[in-house]
């Protein structure tokens, strides 16, 4: 007995929205990250069901890659959020805002 | 017969140059870390790029690209468009490295710098070759990682920490959007390899599991749309436009350079691919998918976003950034007007025009990198007089700036006039809005180009100044892409043929 796609891609995107809602809606930098983090990993929720439900691996191996990407992002993601807390002394993401239009 | 068969991977080999420059600066540094030579380290990146640049051209002219060698499985491909493209990356990271050396002579972290500016110039040219949407993001990301740390390098600016947490926010919120919409891309249709999407779309081959396509074609929509919202953001265009001005004003300005020539040729590049081999337009029309539409829409919204906004700045840098986003909008025109039976005239316009703004872009951001290494401020009421303590490089840019708003003599001019003939040559309705919206963006920008140039010439500087260096490496990139920006014209024969090669290879 399996699961049908549709309750997969409905998770997903649920899990999708509530990470683009954490983007917009939160002002620190590491809650940020953490959203994008549940954006791409709704990614391979859907990569994964649909590897299964194709019968091929392609989508398990690139959900593979999406993960040391991701992984690589945050890590890039933690220096800079490390020099703006040097400079400002906070992670508020609202806080430099000395260039605007 | 060749004396010598080389391995498929060879193909490769200007990417792979870049990448083992990067490699082999990082083995220097790590010899003797507490001593930089910086001669060496800017030598090597420039000569590395320098080297890449030339195995394409030579790949280009001996006709590797053609008919185009698909390497892993399809993975990769090396064709006359990668080709081009590499060629555009190579010449702008060469002419970086070589400015970069004058103007990054504080610096502590000279390796760090010179490796990160070719590593992400090898996620540019792979993405020039990426032909899967596996390949696509992973090279997209390459690219990415070391602009979102090359932006935020200066580490006690607090502009630039600033540039760069901007960069990187909506990076990471764009690469999301956008591997969601592999994701759904890969639901519909079962494979990510382009040619396969294409074959699935068309009702060649079966998506996965027996299915038809026509059961997922909403989520095929949908995700058609988060790519594009991806590749706004690497190209800097609506709506993901509003880290551009922000990164390239805080960002050391070789940087700005970088990404604003480089990067965005190198979105532009997958954008083409993916809309050509994956979603050709004939087979998207058939299941209820024009994303001719979603470009006409965003090349007009762009282009006059980006010039309106530039017409409004006092600084300098700040404009030009404006101005590279009313750039991208003049290049969606090649994928806005590919439908019609002219679409492969458009889309080779459209590559031209990267090509030449390579040039005059890059140059344009190379002498605010020099008016940086003099200090002489950062708006318009700061160039002053510039022309008279430094006549050369306001010349150069001067030729620059009249390239950019499509003054005839340059390269520029001719770029812009294939895209107008190419747009009106579709003949559809929305095509010729767009050319009307081209005409009259190139006619406001010159408002706003032609306002620094009379900073430069015209007016009395508001300060006395002292003699201005002559900065060798700035100087040398500058008067290296103004030279291409001008000779490229009587050049422009074999460009434009390589362009129109390049892209009747992709439409047919």
């Amino acid at each position: 007995m399996t699961v049908p796609i549709e309750y997969y891609v409905l998770l997903s995107m649920a899990v999708f929205c509530i990470g683009l809602f954490g983007v917009l809606t939160r002002r620190n930098a590491l809650m940020f990250l953490m959203s994008v983090e549940l954006m791409l990993n709704a990614a391979n929720i859907n990569l994964i069901a649909f590897a299964f439900y194709h019968g091929n691996v392609t989508g398990q191996v690139f959900a593979l890659f999406t993960m040391a990407l991701a992984a690589a992002e945050v890590a890039v993601g933690l220096g800079i959020i490390l020099v703006l807390y040097r400079n400002f002394r906070d992670v508020d993401v609202t806080v430099p805002s000395a260039m605007r239009w | 017969m060749a004396l010598v068969e080389l391995p498929d991977w060879a193909a490769l080999a200007p990417v792979l140059a870049l990448a083992a420059t990067a490699l082999v600066i990082f083995v220097v540094d790590g010899i003797d870390p507490r001593r930089t030579d910086r001669q060496l380290l800017a030598g090597l990146a420039a000569g590395g790029s320098l080297f890449a640049l030339a195995l394409a051209v030579w790949f280009s002219l001996a006709g590797v690209g053609d008919p185009g060698f698909e390497l892993f499985g399809g993975q990769l491909v090396v064709d006359e468009m990668a080709l081009f493209f590499v060629v555009v990356v190579a010449v702008v990271t060469a002419l970086i490295s070589i400015a970069s050396y004058d103007y990054m002579t504080e610096h502590a972290y000279q390796a760090e710098y010179y490796s990160l500016v070719l590593l992400a110039a090898t996620g540019m040219a792979t993405m020039a070759t990426a032909n899967s949407l596996v390949t696509i993001f992973i090279a997209l990301e390459l690219a990415s990682l070391p602009s979102y740390a090359l932006v935020a390098i200066l580490k006690e600016n607090r502009g630039s920490v600033e540039a760069g947490l901007k960069y990187f926010l909506i990076g990471a919120l764009s690469s999301a959007i956008f591997v969601y919409g592999v994701s759904l891309i890969y639901g519909a249709t079962g494979h990510l390899q382009l040619g396969a999407i294409a074959d699935v779309i068309a009702g060649e081959a079966e998506a996965g599991a027996g299915h038809a396509i026509a059961e997922f074609d909403g989520m095929l929509g949908l995700g058609v749309l988060m790519v594009i919202g991806g590749l706004a953001f690497k190209t800097a265009s609506v709506p993901f436009h509003f880290w551009a001005p922000d990164a390239y004003e805080g960002a050391p300005a070789p940087i700005s350079a970088f990404l604003s020539s480089a990067s965005k040729a190198a979105g532009f590049v997958i954008a083409f691919r993916i809309f050509t081999e994956a979603f050709p337009i004939d087979a998207m029309v058939g299941i209820g998918v024009d994303w001719t539409v979603a470009f006409v829409v965003l090349a007009i919204v762009t282009m006059t976003v980006g010039n309106f906004a530039a017409a409004t700045q006092e600084n300098v840098k700040r404009m030009l950034a404006y101005s590279s986003v009313g750039h991208a909008g003049y290049a969606l025109i090649g994928l806005a007007g590919l439908s019609g039976a002219n679409g492969e005239f458009v889309l080779a316009a459209a590559m031209m025009h990267l090509l030449v703004y390579g040039f005059m872009n890059t140059g344009a951001f190379l002498f605010v990198a020099l008016a940086e290494h003099w200090g002489v401020g950062r708006t318009f009421a700061d160039y002053n007089g510039l022309a008279s303590r430094a006549p050369m490089a306001s010349v150069a840019m001067t030729v620059f700036l009249f390239s950019l708003a499509g003054i005839p003599p340059f390269g520029g001019f001719f770029s812009k006039y294939f895209l107008f003939v190419g747009a009106i040559g579709v003949g559809s309705t929305a095509m010729l809005v767009v050319a009307a919206a081209l005409v009259v963006n190139s006619a406001l920008s010159l408002y706003y180009y032609s306002r620094l140039v009379k900073a430069l010439w015209i007016e009395e500087p508001t300060i006395e100044r002292a003699t201005l260096t002559k900065p060798t490496g700035i100087y040398a990139a500058i008067v290296v892409a103004a030279v291409m920006t001008v000779v490229i014209l009587p050049g422009f024969g074999p460009v434009a043929d390589a362009a129109t090669a390049a892209a009747a290879a992709l439409v047919a």
